[in-house]
């Protein structure tokens, strides 16, 4: 044998380059982008910060506010509504867990603005199928909630439910049945062992789903148009504004940036947190 | 202090057992199960695997709801109180201790459930590690970071630390290694002894029980079939299944001959006064040379116990004995036959 090589580099090439050019590239080109004079569409001009000033001054703060209260209730309700489905499909359903963990997917193969539609359509007032059946059968008349931001939310959490369950799932597969019953026997109340034993053992879990729900819940844009109605601009919508009718490509720039900050000062504390390992057992 | 055993049968009753019954589907795991324990006993219930020890200690704790039957903390009846609302404790086989959690929080877990401010739940976690033997710089010690025993030690103390009235114990050193099991047999056995707490542990080693009891269960196929102290099930098990359990003995099945006198049918010998169908002789009860009893028996196999020697033998009529003899017995070598002798005053009888 003439020279030990280490065979890793070779097999993560592939990977790196891809990783490279498909990833690193567009994010660094975006970034310059959001560093060009305003209203341009060339590389070449002076270096300004001047977007980033108007970001703050024209009243951009607004959308990514709301991007991210949405984000944030999305993924507090979505974990809410998660968890008691988890561990009833992890201890209680037995082999219906199959079954029903299928029909939760299901929609997920169906496109998202279908099913955004579809739920307008639920929504919509008077002729809409709940205020429709209400009128016709109850002979209760009732107001619409579409085109307001309520209607949003409650899309996006319809959305992103199987993002949160699926990890959550997981989560609560990790707890081992004997600790529970550990912390019952010592005195702990349900509330005092659901805090104390099973939150930390499922916390992988529910820290990726969480994750998961909120980052794309940051990049969400649909359920507010389709369903509120643009009652209310997320970052996403403003950001598509800048690129498209604006043609204002280095703001568009600018605010995809911020974004990407926020989005990682928000994640990375939380990803470093994460014991991978003991997710999947090792 | 050490707490006077001798008389725990005059103590008054801390928790009593009524025809309590378990079944699943349609196995009777627990069988119509009445049992008195005193005040401050060590009670062990034994039993071969799947006999339903594990499902009644479950019960007792309040982790498993009984099919039919009560349970009465001295007068109160608990049947249908939850697990957090008995004063007793568990330490589980698993040991089900908190792996992301330190030491001194796996042991102040039950204090803080309670709201024991965190200075003085430190200051007891602190003396429950002394009480363990456990150093006390293993309070911030994370539970993953314990040894096998270690962290016997830690599930021990973190089952004292909510104070019960009585602890139940699920096989906790079955999985440990023979030695280290034999140094905590002792320390439980002493920790009873200074605690003055009740104990009940769950075993399948007759030997394990008969080490740190004050009284043993013995229990098959979720039923009891005889309880008693140590010294009682050994010299007068109810019958083969207890006798069996404990270890190497030879039992031996009476008959009527075609005289109609009774005959050992393993070796032939006629018995007077026979007081059951069958008889327990001890392997030191089976003496080399002749006796009361006496039979030809070849030795097949010779094994050194020590100071003592045991010799598994085979009677005419092809049946196998062990005996076991002091020092080395050097004129036993294999493929030999020898008188061996019983008397009828070691004869265990049972009758089935
Ligand atoms: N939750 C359950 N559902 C169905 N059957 C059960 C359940 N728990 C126990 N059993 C059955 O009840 C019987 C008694 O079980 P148990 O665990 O009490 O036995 P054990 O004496 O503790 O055995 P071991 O020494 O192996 O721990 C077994 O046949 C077991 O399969
Ligand atoms: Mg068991």
């Amino acid at each position: 044998m003439s020279q030990r090589s280490s065979p890793g580099p070779w097999f993560a090439a592939p990977v790196a380059i891809f990783m490279l050019v498909c990833f690193a590239a567009p994010i660094f080109i975006v970034a310059w982008y959001s560093l060009m004079p305003s209203r341009t569409f060339g590389l070449t001009g002076d270096l300004t910060l001047e977007n980033y000033r108007s970001a703050v001054t024209d009243g951009y703060t607004r959308p990514l506010m709301w991007s991210l209260i949405g984000a944030a209730t999305t993924t507090l309700a979505t974990a809410i509504l998660a968890w008691p489905t988890a561990v009833i499909l992890h201890r209680y359903a037995g082999r219906w867990a199959a079954v029903a963990s299928a029909l939760i997917a299901l929609p997920i193969f169906i496109s998202e603005s279908v099913r955004l539609f579809g739920m307008s359509v639920f929504m919509m007032p008077r002729g809409g199928i709940l205020a429709g059946t209400m009128n016709a059968v109850f002979d209760i008349q009732i107001g619409s909630i579409l085109n307001t931001w309520s209607a949003a939310q409650i899309g996006m959490i319809y959305i992103h439910l199987p993002f949160m369950l699926f990890p959550l799932l997981l989560g609560v597969s990790l707890i081992p049945a004997d600790r529970i019953e550990a912390a019952r026997d010592l005195g702990a109340t349900r509330w005092q062992t659901f805090r104390e034993v099973e939150l930390p053992l499922a916390a992988p879990g529910l820290l990726i789903g969480m994750l998961l729900t909120f980052v794309l819940c940051l990049g969400a844009n649909a359920e507010a148009a389709i369903l509120g109605g643009r009652a209310v601009t997320v970052i996403t919508a403003a950001i598509e504004q800048r690129f498209n009718y604006a043609q204002d490509w280095p703001m568009g720039a600018a605010l995809t940036v911020i974004v990407i900050l926020v989005t990682a000062l928000i994640v990375l504390p939380v990803l470093s947190r994460l014991d991978l390992n003991r997710l999947t057992r090792r | 202090m050490l707490h006077d055993t001798t008389h725990i049968t005059d103590r008054p009753v801390i928790l009593s057992l009524a025809g309590l019954s378990k079944t699943f589907g349609t196995l009777k795991a627990v069988d119509d199960i009445s049992l008195s324990i005193p005040e401050g006993e060590f009670l062990t219930i034994v039993g071969p695997s799947g006999s339903g020890k594990s499902t009644l200690v479950r019960i007792l704790a309040g982790l498993e709801a009984p099919t039919s039957g009560d349970l009465f903390l001295r007068d109160t009846q608990i049947t249908q109180s939850p697990a957090n609302k008995r004063p007793t404790a568990m330490v589980f086989q698993s040991l089900a201790l908190f792996d992301h959690r330190t030491v001194g929080q796996n042991i102040e877990f039950a204090m803080k459930m309670k709201g024991v401010p965190a200075a003085d739940r430190r200051n007891r976690a602190l003396e429950l590690l002394q009480l363990v033997r456990l150093p006390e710089d293993y309070y911030s010690r994370p539970v993953t970071q314990c040894s096998g025993g270690e962290r016997q030690r830690v599930a021990l103390a973190r089952a004292f630390a909510s104070d019960p009235e009585i602890l139940f114990f699920d096989e906790p050193l079955s999985a440990i290694d023979y030695r280290l099991r034999k140094t905590l047999e002792v320390e439980l056995k002493e920790l009873h002894q200074r605690t003055g707490r009740t104990f009940v542990y769950i075993t399948h080693s007759l030997e394990e029980a008969m080490v740190m009891s004050d009284r043993i269960a013995i229990m098959q196929s979720g039923r009891i079939v005889q309880t008693g102290t140590p010294a009682e099930i050994y010299s007068a098990p109810v019958n083969r299944f207890v006798a069996s359990f404990m270890g190497e003995v030879n039992i031996l099945t009476l008959e009527k001959d075609t005289g109609g006198k009774q005959v050992f049918s393993e070796i032939g010998q006629p018995v007077q006064a026979a007081r059951g169908a069958y008889a327990m002789i001890r392997p030191e009860a089976l003496e080399l040379g002749p006796g009361e009893i006496t039979t030809q028996l070849t030795v097949t196999q010779r094994l050194m116990l020590g100071s003592r020697t045991q010799v598994h033998l085979v009677s005419e009529l092809g049946a196998t004995l062990i005996s076991e003899l002091p020092g080395t017995a050097p004129e036993l070598d294999i493929g030999t036959t020898h008188p061996f002798s019983f008397s009828t005053e070691d004869i265990a009888w049972m009758d089935e």
